[in-house]
């Protein structure tokens, strides 16, 4: 792996970011959004029901604020690539010495810069408006945080596949993807709380258990390391298939000559 | 670097390329001298864009090799890319870089640390330093097709690999762009492939053609040996007799 490739390609998606405003929406404005909207409902429930409703409102914030590292994992290297076939700048790319492993790390690493802007914002937010400080979390952070933005790439990685396969018509899954793991993974309540039929599909994401285990530290039980091996190791086997559906469909782009649909 | 057959920098062996029941590519052998000149020709439909997408390692054959500079494709995919540029008329630049950054990108992406004063000589070669601030999208298609061709050669590759190069430029921007391509391979010996509709373009610059058709090499060899042993004036007269015959075919099959 060339570390300048790398570089290259994170300095390109950097310019991408400072030239596009509408991707300041990712990192600025839904981070403001969703802090504001979680913590007030936590903050009105808490109290009408005659609760603490600042409590109510670090459990949604917190919720919303991993969220935060899972959306922006995946959306940053998901539409990194995506912006590669919007600019039809595909073919230019494949026909350089870039290897695929040098290209993945170069959007990652500008995915994590694009991560730490938009999980800042959420976190200040819910800071300044709400008093809930993530770092209260401590060191419980690292694990919970780690997980998730693996999780993340992974979900990109797929995503990436099927529009390798089945061209820009499955873009919408970097966004629906999420949306789809977003209630069954448990983000604002327990998997109790799902529907039984949904229960089981919720206690195989890696993220219902990440969640778990967030919720856990937040009422004071400390971190289950539990949930956090389970949560590790669905999320190995994840990361495993992610990688193997990501081959698979690179070697069919080229076989059946999917490039024509790029230029 | 590996042991290159004789001073051959591109070598392809029984290249077969099938979509569903088209045969796009039917056994084509291809293989390029350093500084060599040769244009691929073909009417549309030939194959000549899946040949060379086969030759760049962006699809893969279903049978057959193809090796760049000693390097195998596609094992040895990334270094062989080292020595290859590529650009292509129709392929625009991306949005939201300037001429510049997607130079300096392009460079490193060859593996070169600093590009910047290959990209300088790059622009001035072609008579464009003045669009090096300029926004990719702000180019007209000659001005984006002479950039393109800078970017394939910031890393002085011993192939450089053209596809429809002055489609849509106006005559001068074509000669200038002729004028670059000559000065390149002669300076640097690169070997230069290149496809275009444009036969007297071909005939200026390209000291080799090879015609495909239906998915073959139907003729391989200097420009007038290859007008002659058709019996036609010139290329152009060779690739409208081709055209001419491939439409024929079409319509037979058809029926």
């Amino acid at each position: 792996m060339r570390w300048v490739r790398v570089k290259a390609i994170a300095r390109r998606h950097w310019y991408v970011l400072l030239r596009a405003p509408q991707r300041w929406f990712d990192v600025v404005v839904w981070p403001v959004v969703d802090a504001v909207l979680f913590g007030s409902i936590g903050l009105y429930f808490g109290t009408q029901s005659g609760g603490n409703g600042e409590q109510a409102a670090g459990f949604l914030l917190a919720g919303i604020i991993l969220f935060h590292v899972l959306f922006q994992a995946e959306i940053s290297l998901s539409t990194g690539f995506m912006e590669e076939t919007w600019s039809s700048n595909l073919l230019n790319l494949l026909t350089t010495p870039l290897r695929e492993v040098e290209y993945g790390a170069g959007v990652m690493l500008f995915g994590l810069a694009k991560l730490a802007m938009g999980v800042t914002t959420v976190s200040l937010v819910a800071l300044a408006l709400f008093a809930f400080d993530v770092t209260s979390l401590g060191l419980a952070l690292i694990p919970l945080v780690a997980i998730l933005l693996v999780v993340g790439w992974a979900i990109a990685l797929f995503v990436i596949g099927l529009i390798l396969r089945v061209g820009q018509g499955a873009e919408i899954l970097a966004w629906g993807a999420i949306a789809l793991i977003m209630p069954l993974s448990g983000i604002f309540y327990p998997v109790s709380a799902l529907p039984d039929a949904l229960q089981p599909v919720a206690q195989a994401l890696p993220t219902t258990h990440v969640f778990e285990a967030a919720r856990g530290v937040l009422a004071g039980d400390g971190l289950s390391w539990t949930q956090i091996g389970i949560a590790a190791a669905e999320s190995a086997v994840l990361v495993a298939g992610a990688i193997w559906f990501l081959v698979a469909m690179l070697a069919t782009f080229r076989k059946r000559g999917y490039i024509s649909r790029h230029v | 670097m590996p042991e290159v057959a004789g001073d051959l920098v591109l070598r392809a062996r029984g290249l077969v390329k099938q979509y569903k029941r088209v045969r796009a590519v039917d056994g084509v052998e291809l293989d390029v001298a350093a500084g060599e000149r040769v244009a691929l020709l073909g009417p549309n439909g030939a194959g000549k864009t899946t040949t060379l997408m086969m030759l760049l390692g962006v699809v893969s054959p279903d049978s057959g090799w193809v090796e760049v500079c000693g390097y195998r494709l596609p094992r040895h995919r990334s270094e062989a890319m080292e020595h290859v540029g590529f650009a292509a008329g129709y392929l625009p630049l991306p949005e939201r870089l300037r001429v510049r950054e997607f130079l300096q990108l392009f460079g490193q992406l060859y593996g070169m640390r600093d590009p910047a004063a290959k990209v300088e000589l790059g622009l001035a070669r072609f008579d464009i330093t003045h669009l090096g601030g300029a926004m990719g999208n702000e180019l007209s298609s000659g001005q984006r097709t002479l950039v393109g061709i800078v970017k394939a050669t910031l890393h002085q590759p011993r192939l450089l690999v053209l596809d429809e190069p002055t489609a849509s430029l106006d005559p001068d921007v074509a000669l200038r762009v002729r004028n670059g391509l000559e000065r390149l391979c002669a300076e640097e010996g690169t070997a230069l492939l290149v496809t275009s509709h444009n036969m007297i373009e071909v005939e200026r610059l390209c000291e080799r053609v090879v015609f495909v058709s239906g998915g073959h090499v139907v003729a391989d060899g200097k420009p007038a040996e290859v007008a002659a042993a058709f019996g036609r004036d010139d290329l152009e007269a060779v690739f409208l007799h081709l055209a001419e015959r491939a439409a024929e075919q079409a319509a037979e099959e058809r029926l």
